[in-house]
């Protein structure tokens, strides 16, 4: 073989392991408050617990809600922004970012809303845009 | 009668292109169809597929501006409010529609093929166009055969559309008063001409794919880049329009505070740019030396798959839980995937099958010669779209990995491209160094000498002005200062010999514009503060910050909150203050518009005033529970721009706990006796102030109302002027004084007002006739001042109109290049 052919088979199976490696390492699977306490990014997905307490707070300018995984845990999520539109409507919310110690910190967040009238397949989510709060 | 014709068009349309297909077949295969035949018969068959088409698009147009609510595409997509712009682009708001703004570009790309494309090319190109359009037609045609149907045809029922719904279950023919109307956040004017364009785009892209497939077909591999060159730069120039305006209308109107997010639908436009693109130099290079047929073909096959990939991607609903906005799926799953593999399968079942018969190069290429430069930098743009793919098909291949994966961080994106684009930069001026004349390593040397010095100057320049500290950006600088000043000298030499060849170097500075840009802009980005949070933030980042729960707070707080008329500084470099809101001229019913005023902290240099607007979405909101959405203004510097938008307001809680309480007491006005009284005296023409209260007296006038009881003697309306403070929009109201006669005594009759939007009545309660003053009773107006606020996200954004100017130079670039070969095209014909 020429050494030209194997230089560019090695880059080719090189660029291709590492692409997807870094890949792997990049996405994660979406879980629940338990499983995400030992992870620095995580997908947590959920619905709103409307039985307690929310609310944006002028204070610290968080906004804080209750959030029940799919697995029923129940945990107070932090959200340094504004509440975002359709919060209400939301019938599935997925929190990305931190579990400390029982508050889970989230960095961004996204929101499943039903469409009025049609089948529950035909949701969408919505990354949470800034709204008002309040 | 609307929805049989509207169906019967598309499904003529879809009749006329398969027989079409079949006549251009004929045409294709047999060498002797000399007097042309069966071409012609197709033209005119392919001809009548258009008209059908738009026949059906002009009905689709005029349900909806008739507001037929019996369509579910009229109602899922307008309302009787909206304008008539956003009418006619409701045509191409939902999927239907945009299949079918898609085919009639597809038809006008088609007639130019007609016209212009030669033997032997011509007769496979219109074969696989009109392949295409089969497809896509297939997408609306609505067929039912037993269970299946063939597509999602717009002119389909309610009933047909939604059967579960409760209302179509009660009563089959219930015709809704109003439709759903048209997504807030659409209405904007970029909206409307951004996916006209980027259909534009789409069409225009199919013909590489079609030409390069007749080249296969036809055996021959080389002429085929000539007439293929011009269509591809358009689908490029159109696609990157595209781009530019979804970016666009991404940082003026989405409040997610940029132009790019590697979200899926916007990687859908640019992978297809990106192959195009890879396409576009390698045929530049078979043209010049007859290498490169297989890797022209290749690409431009990708180009159109990868379109199709991503049409699968975004509207199969297979995206719903990673992207912000793309299609819920219509039951197009099943037909997305048979298109994706068809066009696929075909494109490269055909090249393999062919793949012996491709000519190989004779001699490999030496490494500096403009063959294998080009070659490098077109693979290095189908890698970087590669890995773009990848990262947006996580929620297919990321199934390896994980179950039910994420999609990646962005992180993955930035990382991986950003190399490549520096790798990129650094051979944009080695090609063009090498495609102007023949050269070798010392020659090549000697011509680089001034480039690479003046690189270096600017570079260390710009790094010592930035305060540049991490090595990363260093290099990253460094490329994209190489790129700009190489090609730039290129440019300036053949301006003065042959200016027409300019397109080339011009996209290339233009892409080392855009590189700069993209770091400046992302790299400086910063919140505008005032010192306190400034300084909260500092603690919160050196630990010292605890929440009430006793934890350590992590979050840097991104507000800027300004009460009324309170001057604050920010940045030390701007002078805010928040002047009050208007209700007046606005767009939207309920809009605020906030009046930001910024001044140079310096107290040199400009003041401008911003306007973000705050408006309930009347889609999702009630009276008990309002849905706010917002619009954020953007000040446009040369340098950088002020991006902001009102996260909360003194307003927005008033109507919000309004709205709560009318939801839990609605009868609270019988409650208003028993609240708080306010009793004010005031002249005709004064003024008064009263809780969070002006008001004026503008005038009382006797009245002669046919309203009033007979007995009345006397009866005075005032004519009052409340203003609540920040704002500027005055209500108007017309309290009553009457007296009259009932068993022979006098009565006064002086019902009370509600003031329009707030809580609390007025009443005009007595008149004094010797001084003329009135007196005003208030009720459950609070006394209390309510401190007037806003709450904004602000930032400044140094260099967005860097970004913006690299990528018009790259339009510039592809739309010269595209003359230049349009014009030895025509030349020929």
């Amino acid at each position: 073989m020429k050494p030209k052919l194997i230089i560019g088979i090695i880059a080719i199976v090189g660029f291709t392991s590492l692409l997807m490696y870094n890949f792997g390492n990049s996405i994660s699977t979406y879980v629940n408050f338990e499983q995400a306490s030992d992870m620095n990014s995580a997908h947590v997905v959920g619905s709103w617990d409307d039985s307690k307490d929310h609310g944006f707070s002028m204070e610290t300018k968080r906004f804080t809600f209750f959030m029940k995984d799919e697995a029923g845990n129940v945990r107070r999520v932090v959200y340094p922004k504004s509440k975002p539109n359709n919060f209400e409507q939301a019938d599935r919310l997925v929190v990305i970012g931190k579990m400390q110690d029982d508050v889970f910190y989230a960095d961004e967040m996204l929101m499943k809303c039903p469409s009025k009238y049609n089948n529950a397949e035909d949701a969408q989510f919505e990354k949470a845009s800034a709204a008002n709060t309040l | 009668m609307i929805k049989f014709l509207g169906e019967f068009f598309v499904n003529a349309a879809l009749l006329s292109a398969v027989l079409a297909t079949i006549g251009y077949y004929f045409h294709a295969q047999n060498e002797d169809d000399s007097d042309s035949r069966y071409f012609r018969i197709s033209n005119w068959l392919f001809g009548i597929q258009g008209l059908f088409l738009l026949a059906a698009s002009g009905l689709l147009v005029y349900i909806i501006l008739t507001h037929q609510f019996n369509y579910y595409y009229v109602y899922n997509y307008t309302s009787s409010d909206l304008q008539l712009k956003y009418l006619v682009s409701a045509f191409w708001g939902g999927q239907e529609g945009s299949f079918m703004l898609w085919i009639l570009f597809s038809i006008l790309a088609g007639l130019g093929l007609m016209r212009w494309t030669r033997e032997p090319y011509r007769g496979p190109v219109l074969f696989f166009l009109t392949l295409t359009q089969i497809f896509l037609l297939s997408m609306v045609s609505g067929i039912s055969i037993g269970d299946f149907t063939l597509g999602a045809s717009p002119f389909r029922s309610l009933a047909e559309a939604m059967p579960n719904a409760p209302f179509i279950q009660s009563n089959p023919d219930f015709v809704p008063q109003d439709g759903k109307g048209l997504n807030d956040l659409l209405k904007s004017p970029w909206m409307i001409i951004h996916p006209p364009i980027l259909f534009v785009g789409f069409a225009m892209m199919t013909v590489p794919y079609c030409f390069a497939m007749a080249a296969l077909w036809k055996q021959k591999y080389n002429e085929w880049v000539n007439p293929a060159l011009p269509w591809t730069l358009g689908a490029n120039v159109a696609l990157l329009t595209a781009i530019f305006l979804g970016g666009y209308w991404a940082y003026v109107t989405l409040s997610f505070g940029g132009y790019w997010a590697w979200d899926p639908v916007e990687n859908a436009s640019f992978v297809p740019w990106l192959l195009g693109t890879a396409g576009i130099h390698t045929m530049i290079i078979q043209r010049k030396s007859s290498t490169s047929q297989k890797a022209s073909i290749i690409f431009a096959i990708l180009a159109y798959v990868a379109i199709v990939y991503e049409t699968f991607l975004t509207r199969s609903g297979i995206l719903s839980d990673s992207s912000v906005h793309s299609f819920v799926d219509l039951g197009l799953y099943g037909q997305l995937v048979v298109f994706m593999v068809a066009v696929t399968g075909v494109g490269l079942g055909l090249f393999f099958y062919r793949y012996k018969d491709l000519p190989d190069q004779k001699n490999e290429s030496k490494l500096l010669s403009r063959e294998f430069m080009t070659f490098a930098g077109a693979m290095m743009l189908f890698l970087i779209g590669l890995v773009i793919i990848l990262g947006t098909s996580s929620p297919i291949i990321g199934r390896l990995f994980v179950d039910n994966p994420t999609p990646p961080e962005v992180s993955f994106y930035n990382e991986w491209t950003m190399p490549m684009a520096m790798v990129a930069a650094i051979m944009t001026v080695l090609g063009q160094y090498l495609f102007w004349k023949r050269q070798d390593a010392e020659s090549l040397a000697e011509e680089l000498t001034l480039p690479v010095a003046l690189t270096c100057v600017v570079t260390l320049a710009s790094i010592i002005i930035g305060e540049v500290r991490d090595v990363y950006y260093m290099v990253y600088l460094l490329t994209a200062w190489f790129a700009l000043i190489g090609n730039a000298v290129i440019m300036i030499r053949l301006i003065m010999q042959q200016p027409l060849l300019i397109g080339g170097t011009l996209s290339h500075v233009g892409f080392a514009v855009l590189l700069l840009g993209i770091l400046a802009s992302s790299a400086y980005n910063s919140h505008l503060l005032d010192d306190t949070t400034k300084r909260y933030n500092d603690a919160i980042r050196s630990g010292e910050v605890t929440d009430e729960d006793g934890l350590r707070v992590t979050q840097p707080v991104n507000f800027l909150e300004l009460k009324l008329n309170e001057p604050k500084r920010v940045n030390d470099k701007y002078v805010v203050t928040y002047e009050g809101y208007t209700l007046k001229n606005q767009e939207r019913p309920g809009q605020q518009a906030y009046r930001i005023k910024f001044e140079p902290a310096d107290g040199e240099g400009e003041q401008f005033v911003l306007n973000p607007q705050v408006y309930p979405m009347l889609s999702t909101s009630t009276a008990q529970n309002i849905q706010w959405s917002v619009d954020p203004d953007v000040y446009s510097g040369l340098l950088s721009d002020i991006y902001l938008y009102v996260s909360g307001s003194s307003y927005v809680e008033q109507r919000n706990e309004q709205a709560k309480e009318q939801a839990a007491t609605p009868a609270a006005a019988s409650q208003l006796d028993s609240m708080e009284t306010q009793k004010i005296k005031i002249k005709r023409g004064g003024t008064a102030s009263i809780g969070a209260f002006d008001l004026e007296l503008k005038d009382y006038k006797q009245v002669a109302d046919d309203e009033l009881q007979d007995s009345t003697m006397v009866a005075v309306r005032a004519e009052l002027n409340i203003i609540q403070r920040g704002s500027d929009s005055a209500v108007s109201v017309n309290p009553l004084f009457s007296v009259y006669q009932k068993d022979g005594k006098n009565w006064s009759y002086a019902p009370p007002v509600s003031i329009p939007g707030h809580k609390g009545t007025v009443q005009f309660s007595n008149i004094d006739p010797s001084s003329g003053e009135l007196e005003l009773t208030f009720r459950g107006v609070d006394q209390e001042v309510q401190e007037q606020w806003v709450l904004l996200v602000a930032e400044e954004k140094p260099f967005i109109s860097v970004v913006w100017l690299g990528t018009f130079l790259l339009m510039g670039g592809f739309s010269i290049s595209i003359f230049r070969h349009w014009d030895r095209e025509r030349k020929k014909a």
